[in-house]
């Protein structure tokens, strides 16, 4: 019902042109959705969308798209690939059901029931990306906001591990640098931007101040940080171990004392660095403690589109973000056991349906050679390496464009996608719909046994 | 050859042939197939074209190499992509997330060219541990698959 309104209002065609504004990017985790898309029968153009999220949209008119499924490599009916995938995972033992990130929650919903159903393991992309600091949550607690919140408020904004001049190219412009917001009227000019990486990038280029750290030495510049706001000055070895001065500890520790409302933005330099899950932690006890001198708060830069969504569906529907295993009839959660990288490692999956990610392509090589040894079913849009490790491919229908749906954005507020087209084949409306068919093929083959 | 930290991570280039679906195009190549090394390092590894990767499991990888200011002597950084993964341990200290950064490696000059895409796949994944004749199906898409319009 909603979606008819928004289409009144929202999606014109006229002449074979279709014209769409607030149209939600489905690219980083940032959800853009002030994009605006003209669409002819064989172009496509954007306002608004980042270099990414441009090159996400022109795949709607793209001409590497798989269009029909396929099996082994031979094109095949639509009907006859949910047979094949159906009689993979109902014959598996370890069957594994990873659910990527760029589709929509609804979708997530059905692969977990799925996983439940034939009792597999259930992963998405949180677990190579925010992982350890979705741990992190659980052990230390986070203190957030809304994105809109570091738009109106934030007058300093500390960037650690994390690089968003490349990896969330809007994010600056749109929340937390140089819009000018309801409190921060001054714009750039009133906020400050401390950057920790031990590169020089893009990002670090525009900071004030740019602690470049040694690699992997996050938690002890944390942990100095945090003996200076407690009063104490941090043992003399920390310049050598981090490659931090004492100075400019200090000086960062005065900027988190004197500003009025501070965010951390954390990126994979915390999560993916030695010291994982402990280093985000460590972060965000530092927020709490930061909160006794003014308002602080930490937030994850989620890369991927609806990362933080699968965290949010799963959690409702077992009580665990990420990395799941229904193999007993009950949820239960253990990284480094049942999730992705580790079941893959140790050799214990048989086959595995991947949902709109590229395992093949993001994966480490030990885990990708697993991935050529047992069946893949994947729901994918382009070739690349994860049709490369593929046996049967279902044809991925791109969301937020063809069909509609809920992301999450990275600070986990809900967005409505709509769809302004329609997929380029019949057989399925959506990923979801894909997933429906072929968990009614399941339970068919299922219960046949 | 010199022992090195290895970072990798996104850049907007890398991650806009990605998002556009453009993985088996040379442009992959171009934007993840190299190696950002500070200058001290570029000179002692003798001013390479191109570098050798390998990780502690003796896997390597060949990327072009990039004499950058962005880098601190003794790091290195491959945007992430299939070639950084050939390096990148699984090993994820019980938390589902390998080492995509902070990695020990070894880095040494030699010859190239950079393997692109597809070729890396068969390479490593087909033809490099296990023969071809061990996969009983046609696994994998040809490159050429390109299905619109055949339909």
């Amino acid at each position: 019902m909603i979606s008819n309104v928004v289409k009144q209002d929202l999606v014109k065609e006229e002449q074979g042109v279709i014209k769409c504004t607030d149209v939600t990017c489905p690219v980083c985790g940032m959800s853009c959705d002030d994009c605006e898309i003209e669409l002819t029968p064989t172009s496509v153009t954007t306002k608004n969308a980042c270099l990414m999220g441009d090159a996400k949209f022109q795949e709607l008119r793209s001409h590497h798209r798989l269009v029909y499924p396929v099996v082994n490599g031979e094109r095949v009916s639509w009907e006859k690939a949910l047979d094949t995938a159906a009689d993979i995972l109902v014959n598996a033992k370890r069957p594994f059901f990873f659910m990527g990130s760029e589709t929509a929650n609804e979708a997530m919903a059905v692969g977990i029931e799925m996983a439940e159903y034939l009792g597999g393991l259930v992963d998405g992309n949180a677990t190579i990306c925010h992982g350890p600091t979705v741990m992190a949550v659980q052990d230390a607690g986070q203190v957030g906001c809304t994105l809109g919140e570091c738009r109106n408020r934030s007058d300093l904004a500390i960037y650690w591990g994390c690089n968003p001049a490349d990896s969330h190219p809007r994010h600056m412009s749109r929340h937390s640098m140089y819009m000018r917001g309801f409190f921060t009227e001054q714009g750039y000019q009133a906020r400050k931007m401390v950057v920790v990486d031990p590169r020089r990038s893009p990002t670090a280029a525009q900071a004030d101040v740019h602690v470049q750290l040694k690699p992997g030495t996050d938690y002890e510049v944390l942990d100095a940080l945090m003996t200076i706001l407690n009063g104490f000055e941090p043992h003399p070895s920390v310049e050598e171990v981090t490659g931090v001065s004492p100075e400019q500890l200090h000086q960062v520790a005065d900027m988190v004392k004197n500003c009025k409302f501070g965010v951390i933005w954390v990126g994979l330099g915390i999560a993916s660095s030695t010291g994982k899950h402990h280093n985000a932690s460590i972060a965000m006890r530092l927020t709490q403690m930061a909160n006794k001198y003014s308002k602080f708060v930490i937030l994850a830069n989620r890369g991927h589109c609806n990362v933080a969504g699968f965290n949010q569906v799963l959690s409702w529907t077992a009580g665990f973000p990420f990395a799941v295993d229904y193999s007993r009839g009950y949820p239960r959660f253990q990284p480094g056991e049942y999730s992705c990288v580790d079941a893959l490692k140790r050799g214990e999956v048989d086959a595995l349906l991947c949902m709109c990610a590229d395992l093949g392509g993001h994966l480490p090589k030990k885990a990708v050679e697993h991935l050529m040894d047992i069946p893949v079913i994947s729901l994918e849009i382009a070739p690349g390496p994860q049709a490369f490790v593929s046996d049967v491919i279902l044809p991925g229908v791109l969301d937020g464009m063809e069909c509609e749906g809920t992301f999450y954005r990275m600070d986990n507020v809900p967005i409505y996608a709509r769809s302004f087209t329609k997929p380029p084949f019949d057989f399925t409306e959506s990923n979801e719909d894909t997933l429906k068919q072929l968990l009614k093929v399941v339970k068919e083959k299922k219960q046949k046994y | 050859m010199m022992d090195i930290i290895l970072n990798t991570g996104s850049t907007v280039y890398q991650g806009a042939i990605i998002k556009g679906g453009n993985k088996f195009t040379e442009g992959y190549t171009r934007e993840a197939g190299y190696c950002n090394i500070n200058p001290e390092d570029f000179d002692a590894l003798g001013k390479p074209w191109f570098v050798r990767v390998t990780n502690e499991y003796g896997d390597s990888v060949v990327v072009r190499a990039k004499k950058t200011n962005t880098q601190q002597k003794g790091e290195v950084f491959i945007p992430r992509g299939i070639w950084a993964n050939v390096v990148v341990t699984p090993d994820t200290e019980s938390t589902g997330s390998p080492k995509y950064k902070n990695l020990p490696v070894k880095i040494e000059k030699c010859e190239g060219p950079v393997m692109g895409p597809e070729e890396l796949m068969r390479h490593y994944y087909v033809t490099g541990n296990k023969s071809a004749d061990s996969y009983n199906s046609l696994k994998y898409l040809d490159k050429t698959t390109s299905q619109i319009g055949s339909h």
